[in-house]
């Protein structure tokens, strides 16, 4: 059914429902559900109708930390791989950095097919707050973006630049999570461990020197979401 | 309030279904008609009785937008819709207690 059948007027509605006194036949079907339904039916009804509210309308965040885990850890590495041994050092390969996009690119549409499964038809607050949210990191990316292009023409140090744009998305999303996860007013634990494991792993990491840092990005980044992606639920039940 | 203390609005299959699923959603926040009937699945004329008893009794509101093929009608639970609901959850449990001691 689509958005613009949502609502038949009144008299469709009884007449579909094959009602002529729809007052009296409703309250006699009322009666008659109500006195088969036990306190213990009743119970279960709750209590199965939360269970499946709850399991469609939440974002299943385990597979959103299983898939940016799985990004950072591949797309990392996939650039360590290609700087491994350079001497001269002169930067990730072409093929290294297209994996990267093409991982990338392959989490976001995930990513949003997940929160759309999840919001349809959802309506108030929350999309404001996931529309900011989405520009926040759409903006930090963008700002990224020039920045790194910005970098490589005013620099000859190539491992300065390559260090500060590996560490710039882990910083950004780690700011992010951190900012944004008291947002829904409830503190969201998950959302901030992620957050500050990034920013810690993007800060502490850069004394490794660039090779290594995407190594340690590597691991220790993606490491932590993956790990974040299977004590989600064990967090969410305690 | 019927005879064992459960308010009759909500003692319903299909309406108890309806407030819980509304109440799983933050306050201030709605959901679309077609999106309650998948949650729910009822037909849509069944739901539509349902909320009516519902809207009657102040416990949601709904709300239609546009026109057309861009209409939408979007239902939300109450403040008195929540609150009937944690007042019915209590009874059923007491219920559920005494039953289980006796």
């Amino acid at each position: 059914m689509n958005a613009g059948a949502d609502m038949k007027d009144d008299a469709g509605m009884d007449e579909a429902a094959g009602l002529n006194d729809p007052a009296d036949v409703n309250k006699a079907a009322d009666l008659n559900e109500a006195a088969g339904m036990d306190v213990q039916q009743a119970a279960a009804i709750m209590r199965q109708a939360r269970e499946r509210a709850q399991r469609q309308l939440a974002v299943r965040r385990p597979v959103l930390f299983l898939t940016w885990g799985l990004v950072v850890l591949i797309g990392y590495l996939a650039l360590w791989l290609s700087v491994r041994g350079q001497h001269p050092f002169h930067g990730p390969t072409p093929p290294a950095v297209v994996t990267l996009i093409v991982l990338f690119v392959a989490a976001a549409v995930i990513t949003a097919w997940v929160v759309d499964r999840a919001s349809s038809g959802v309506g108030g607050p929350s999309v404001l707050q996931r529309g900011i949210f989405v520009l926040a990191l759409a903006a930090g990316g963008f700002a990224l973006d020039i920045f790194i292009h910005a970098a490589s023409q005013a620099s000859t140090d190539r491992a300065l630049v390559v260090q500060l744009s590996a560490a710039a998305p882990l910083l950004i999303v780690g700011l992010v999570f951190v900012a944004s996860c008291a947002a829904n007013g409830i503190l969201d634990w998950p959302r901030l461990a992620v957050g500050l494991w990034l920013l810690a792993v993007a800060a502490e990491g850069a004394w490794a020197g660039v090779v290594t840092y995407l190594a340690v990005c590597a691991l220790a980044g993606g490491g932590g979401i993956l790990m974040m992606a299977a004590v989600e639920p064990w967090l969410r039940r305690s | 309030m019927s005879d064992h203390g459960l308010d009759p609005v909500i003692h319903v299959p299909a309406r108890l279904r309806i407030v819980v699923t509304l109440a799983a959603l933050r306050e201030g926040e709605d959901l679309s008609f077609t999106r309650l009937q998948d949650l729910i699945g009822l037909t849509p004329g069944n739901l539509i009785t349902h909320l009516r008893k519902l809207e009657d009794a102040g416990y949601v509101m709904t709300d239609r937008t546009g026109n057309g093929n861009a209409a939408r009608t979007s239902v939300a639970l109450t403040r008195d819709g929540r609150a009937a609901l944690e007042s019915y959850t209590t009874a059923l449990r007491q219920l559920l207690d005494s039953a289980g001691s006796r």
